[in-house]
């Protein structure tokens, strides 16, 4: 059962004050935004509160600046070779460091094909805000699972966090309605950064203004837009 | 420096005649007005304008890397001329009130830079640059303690006080004080003060300002709110 | 701080799709932004946005010493500023080398063009003269900084005033605004500067790129023009080169933009102007528009006053307007309260004296002003010299750590 304040909109310095929480559940798990000050909850972001079954609550608030959490799967850019590692650009306050052997078949005489300003798919194995992050491109098991260099061009823009939650949400219409009309294929990093493909750059380009624009927008008004998109493209395909 | 004046009771029956006053001028505010910060906001305290950005937690230089709390940076951009020594003074005092505001321990070795155009000065400049910076930090959604309101007043010749004044009112005053407040408890955070005044006026000043912060505080929520719900 | 780098991905991308004509946000090869320019309240302050980019112009003056070479005419300075602010890759400091490039286009196409008339702003030849001071800050980086300055810069000149001064014999009077009108500058044609931008070795060529558009490109070309198709400026850097029929069909380009950019800004200076004498409200303030969820419009707020402040100063009391009303009860400062300061003590230990120390360390005596020096515990040195003892009310305030403190420091 979630708290009555649930969707209200908080502001940092608010404070809450008993916490409701299902009989069932022995602990509440406080997420982004909440902190634990003895016997009350403070409130640290601006945004709304939010619940999740079984106990877990959060603040959704509207941030472009990614903090890296281990775990999560982003899009980076390579910027450095550096010896045994490369340094790559996720967002964050620091570099992240990813290892030569952290791809899928890589070995010490069989290095990845990787250069400077390539993206990649990766994992967040080490992010702590006392250490700098790690990022890997295989899994626990030693498998690449969808993880790697990104290739064969596409696009890659950048979006709020927000945006990029709600593309991953299975409320949200937006990838449903944009997967009815187009053929693409997406990558979502949770660092804010998106990269699609789509058959021709016609339908790229009008797919990344279409997920951009949706900032702001409900699943009706994404489901219009997606239609308008779809008729404007196949007019100017035709010309 | 404190100064001793003591009132004959001829200024004392003045300074009770005249009813303090607490006007906020209108607030226009634009929150995201940028695109290539974290957080950006345009606020606008009757004709005084003031745009702040803010980025953050960003990289920081090592030579200003702290490790166990983030660097705060604020830089004042003046519209006429190269940043005086003036300048460098309102970026300290504004400094040094974020700081306190902002969660620095949640991001060690990193960078909260918060940077501010002033783009129409009419008065109470100082009080709408915090009150900007404050409401690019939400922008951003930066961690905070609590939020800051600041609000000036000038104390005239005849003892009458007035609140967020403009600036041919400033310039007429004997003393112009500028009062930044915290949201959670409403205790004083900063004080910067020109001209000299007695207790008196100091105490009515700051309670004056510290209700017509709370006013700026509901502007705050209710910003955030028309973004955030997305009503309109 | 550091700016993301730009990808392979991205960069091949805009290449391949300039390659058949596309632009990102679907604009033609020669398309400008939306171009919209808007006035502060104070002379000579213009903001111009081109798309996302965003410039703010302030044009101001004082009096000073003519330039040796040419006593008999005023001075024209122009400054380019490029602060974090615009850009996660600018540094705040020393000027960049970028901002140094910039400022000297500027200045170039402003000064060397004499689109301002410097001689009418020559007070007392050899001694006094105007010196007119044109700075721009760039607000927000999304490309094509240089069209938007140009454009800011020449609003501002076209709306600033100087204030009037007459001259009587060895005597100069400089009038303030509220005593005589101030004076316009004399602009004889206003000079913008358009920047073109060539990819792929020179094949393929831009007008106004966007901030992305900017990395990718081989080079530049920026032509300063003004309506009567006179070119004033005229550089080519990077690592193109050009032929000359190239530099023809820019230039012609140039005339249609700059055409139908000096007559927005003619367009917006009217707008003010008309704005200005019906007396209705201008600026910047007004420029938000109150439609969008980012923006919030309060009209002025009357804070009804509390009633412990009211007596203070023997006002009348109201109730209050508070949001937040949990306000601290000792605020005020009544006769109740003064009551109260006898029976409480300041319970903050007196350190040690320390030699040579003014004062004794402790709790605050701000309002401790005893009519006699008797009931005075100031054994201190500090000694207040009281010509007239009057009525001090005896107060005592409970937040008295407020008067102490003046800035908080961060503390976690």
């Amino acid at each position: 059962m979630a708290d009555k304040r649930v969707g209200n909109v908080f502001m940092p310095g608010d404070v809450l004050e008993d916490l409701q929480v299902s009989e069932s559940v022995k602990k509440i798990v406080l997420g982004p935004g909440l902190i634990d000050d003895g016997n009350r909850i403070k409130i640290s972001k601006p945004g709304i509160l939010r619940f999740r079954e079984p106990g877990i609550y959060w603040i959704d608030c509207h941030q472009k600046r990614y903090v890296p959490s281990k775990g999560d799967s982003v899009i980076g850019i390579i910027t450095q070779k550096a010896g045994d590692i490369f340094r790559v650009d996720i967002g964050g306050s620091e570099q992240a460091s990813l290892s030569y052997l952290s791809f899928e078949g890589a070995t010490k005489r069989n290095r990845p094909d990787v250069k400077v300003g390539d993206i990649v798919y990766a994992k967040l194995l080490v992010a702590n805000k006392d250490m700098e992050p790690e990022v890997v491109c295989i899994d626990s098991y030693g498998r690449s699972s969808g993880m790697g260099v990104i290739r064969n061009g596409g696009f890659l823009f950048n979006a709020s966090l927000n945006l990029v939650r709600k593309l991953l949400s299975p409320q949200c219409a937006l990838v449903k309605s944009l997967g009815h009309r187009f053929q693409f294929e997406l990558a979502v990093g949770l660092n804010g950064r998106v990269w699609a493909k789509s058959k021709s750059d016609i339908q790229t380009i009008a797919m990344a203004n279409g997920i951009m624009a949706s900032e702001f927008m409900d699943n009706n008004q994404i489901k219009a837009m997606c239609k308008r998109l779809s008729r404007a493209v196949s007019g100017m395909e035709v010309e | 420096m404190a100064s001793f004046i003591v009132l004959t009771e001829e200024q004392q029956r003045l300074q009770r005649e005249a009813p303090p006053e607490a006007v906020l001028r209108c607030l226009t505010s634009e929150l995201g007005c940028l695109t290539r910060q974290d957080g950006s906001a345009s606020l606008s305290q009757g004709d005084t304008t003031v745009t702040a950005v803010a980025y953050g937690p960003a990289e920081v230089r090592m030579a200003r890397e702290r490790i166990d709390r983030a660097t705060v940076e604020v830089v004042y951009k003046p519209k006429v001329g190269l940043p005086r020594p003036v300048d460098r003074k309102k970026e300290n005092i504004i400094r040094n009130t974020l700081e306190s505001a902002i969660m620095g321990s949640a991001h060690p070795r990193s960078a909260i830079s918060v940077i501010i155009q002033e783009t129409e000065d009419l008065g109470s400049n100082l009080a709408c640059c915090i009150n900007a910076a404050c409401l690019a930090l939400l922008d951003a959604a930066v961690g905070l303690n609590f939020m800051v309101a600041a609000v000036a007043s000038a104390v005239m010749e005849d003892g009458k006080i007035v609140t967020d004044p403009e600036k041919k009112v400033e310039e007429k005053a004997v003393a112009v004080m500028t009062f930044v407040f915290e949201s959670v408890d409403h205790k004083l955070v900063s004080v910067l003060t020109y001209g000299k005044f007695t207790q008196e006026q100091y105490k009515v000043c700051r309670d004056l300002c510290r209700q017509t912060a709370q006013s700026v505080f509901a502007f705050y929520r209710e910003s955030l709110e028309k973004k955030l719900l997305k009503t309109v | 701080m550091r700016e993301t780098p730009l990808s392979n991905c991205e960069k091949e991308f805009i290449l391949n799709n300039i390659k058949e004509h596309r632009r990102l946000d679907g604009r033609n090869a020669y398309d400008y932004r939306d171009i919209r320019i808007s006035f502060g309240v104070s002379l000579g302050c213009c903001h111009v946005e081109m798309g996302k980019t965003k410039v703010l112009a302030q044009v101001s003056c004082e009096v000073g010493q003519p330039k040796q070479t040419r006593p008999h005419d005023g001075v024209l300075f122009v400054n380019v500023e490029l602060s974090p602010m615009a850009s996660p890759a600018f540094e705040q400091g020393r000027p960049s080398e970028e901002s140094v490039e910039l400022s000297r286009l500027m200045e170039r196409c402003l000064k060397e063009s004499r689109c301002v008339d410097l001689e009418s702003l020559c007070i007392v030849s050899g001694e006094k003269v105007w010196h007119v001071r044109v700075d721009i800050h760039v607000l927000n980086h999304e490309g094509n900084i240089l069209d938007c300055s140009s454009i800011a810069a020449i609003s501002a000149l076209a709306h600033f005033k100087r204030p009037d001064v007459s001259v009587q014999g060895e005597e100069i009077t400089i009038h303030p605004l509220e005593e005589k009108d101030p004076v316009g500058l004399s602009i004889h044609h206003m000079p913008l500067l358009v920047s073109f931008s060539f990819f792929l070795q020179g094949k393929y060529l831009l007008v106004d790129p966007s901030e992305k558009e900017e990395k990718v490109m081989d080079g530049k070309m920026v032509i300063g023009m003004n309506k009567h198709r006179e070119i004033c400026t005229l550089q080519v850097t990077g690592q193109n080169l050009l032929l000359k029929d190239q530099v023809l069909r820019c230039s012609s380009i140039a005339v249609t933009k700059v055409t139908k950019t000096t007559e927005l800004i003619v367009q917006a200076l009217e707008n003010d102007k008309q704005a200005r004498l019906r007396g209705e409200k201008h600026g910047f303030a007004e420029q938000i528009s109150s439609e969008k969820v980012t923006s919030n419009h309060w009209r002025e707020t009357q804070v009804k006053v509390k009633e412990e402040v009211m007596s203070a100063s023997g006002g009348s009391g109201a109730e209050s307007e508070d949001v937040d009303s949990d306000m601290e009860a000792g605020s005020g400062d009544s006769q109740t309260d003064a009551a109260r300061l006898k029976d409480v003590e300041p319970n903050v230990d007196i350190v040690a004296r320390g030699v040579g120390a003014i004062g004794e360390g402790g709790a605050s005596r701000w309002l401790d002003l005893p009519k006699t020096t008797q009931t005075s515990k100031n054994k201190g040195k500090l000694k207040r010299s009281h010509p007239e003892e009057t009525e001090v009310k005896q107060e005592y305030d409970e937040d008295s750590e407020e008067e102490t403190q003046t800035v908080l420091n961060g503390v976690q």
